[in-house]
């Protein structure tokens, strides 16, 4: 599977890669049975600044699968964006990636 | 009728009836209420000792499932890592949602009952779009939590009888989602 790759959009690194560099926590977000579809994917790209292609992916994941990792980190990174996750009305949680 | 308007610069334009203006005044300002409800007395103890045991901070999980829906527990099944997250973040989180409540409120700009015969007109720039964003969630959070909105249940709502007590609030709840649709629309490029 391929993206059109954003030029505009600066991303962070993408989660799979994230994992193999072993930085050790990530942020979940959580299926949700009230929040809009295009809210989500909207504040994935708002608050990550992932491309809109990557968002909607990721929301879809959430969607289809019930959660999805969207940010990986330090413990107090992953605990800033699960805050901000909380302030957008999305259902968060963070844990150690090998978890 | 669309309520949200893309307009250059990345405003939002924005046209209210007089009485949705006063619904959602009144709507954000019982939110504003709730999340001021239930909270330790947070600020300036007179006991030292108190003050250093910082008893005012949250620590226990909030009772009221809309409360506990718009402060959710961080660590999944770590009841000890969610309560220590709550003690540090959760007034926090509860002041950036009543800040975003005010910035609705102030958009809004006039108390119930007087808003008059004329559409309210307002613009908003991008970070206000985000509190109004934000705002809207919680609402929809909260009524979706008292009413017991579950997933997959759209034919279970569309069957609600006349006389239900729940229909004008799930009514209400579908119209908040339709103003968070018509703002995303608006806002994003």
């Amino acid at each position: 599977m391929t993206a059109t790759p954003d030029a505009t959009t600066v991303e962070r690194p993408d989660t799979t890669e994230v994992v193999q560099l072993e930085l050790p926590w990530i942020t979940l977000v959580w299926d949700d049975p009230v929040n809009l579809m295009s809210y989500v994917a909207f504040v994935f790209s708002d608050y990550f600044k992932y491309s809109k292609t990557k968002a909607s992916r990721l929301m879809m994941q959430v969607h289809t699968e019930g959660r999805a990792v969207v940010s990986a980190g330090s413990r107090e990174e992953m605990e800033r964006d699960v805050q901000a996750m909380h302030s957008y009305g999305l259902w968060a949680t963070l844990q150690k990636s090998d978890e | 009728m669309t309520v949200f308007r893309h307009r250059r610069r990345g405003m939002v334009a924005a046209e209210l009836p007089p009485y949705a203006a006063g619904l959602l005044a009144s709507l954000v300002r019982q939110l504003v209420e709730l999340l001021s409800d239930g909270e330790v007395r947070a600020t300036a103890t007179e006991d030292p000792l108190e003050a250093m045991l910082d008893l005012g901070s949250p620590r226990d999980t909030p009772q009221d499932p809309a409360l506990l829906r718009l402060l959710p527990d961080a660590h999944r099944d770590d009841p000890e890592a969610s309560a220590e997250f709550r003690r540090f973040t959760e007034r926090g989180l509860r002041e950036s949602k009543v800040a975003d409540a005010l910035v609705v409120l102030d958009t809004l700009g006039l108390p119930d009952g007087e808003y008059g015969e004329a559409d309210l007109e307002f613009e908003l720039d991008a970070n206000q779009q985000r509190a109004w964003m934000r705002c809207l969630t919680d609402l929809r959070l909260t009524l979706a939590e008292r009413l017991g909105v579950a997933a997959e249940d759209d034919s279970f709502w569309a069957g609600l009888a006349e006389d239900d007590e729940r229909l004008p609030i799930y009514e209400i709840y579908g119209w908040l989602s339709y103003l968070l649709e018509s703002l995303i629309d608006a806002a994003r490029v």
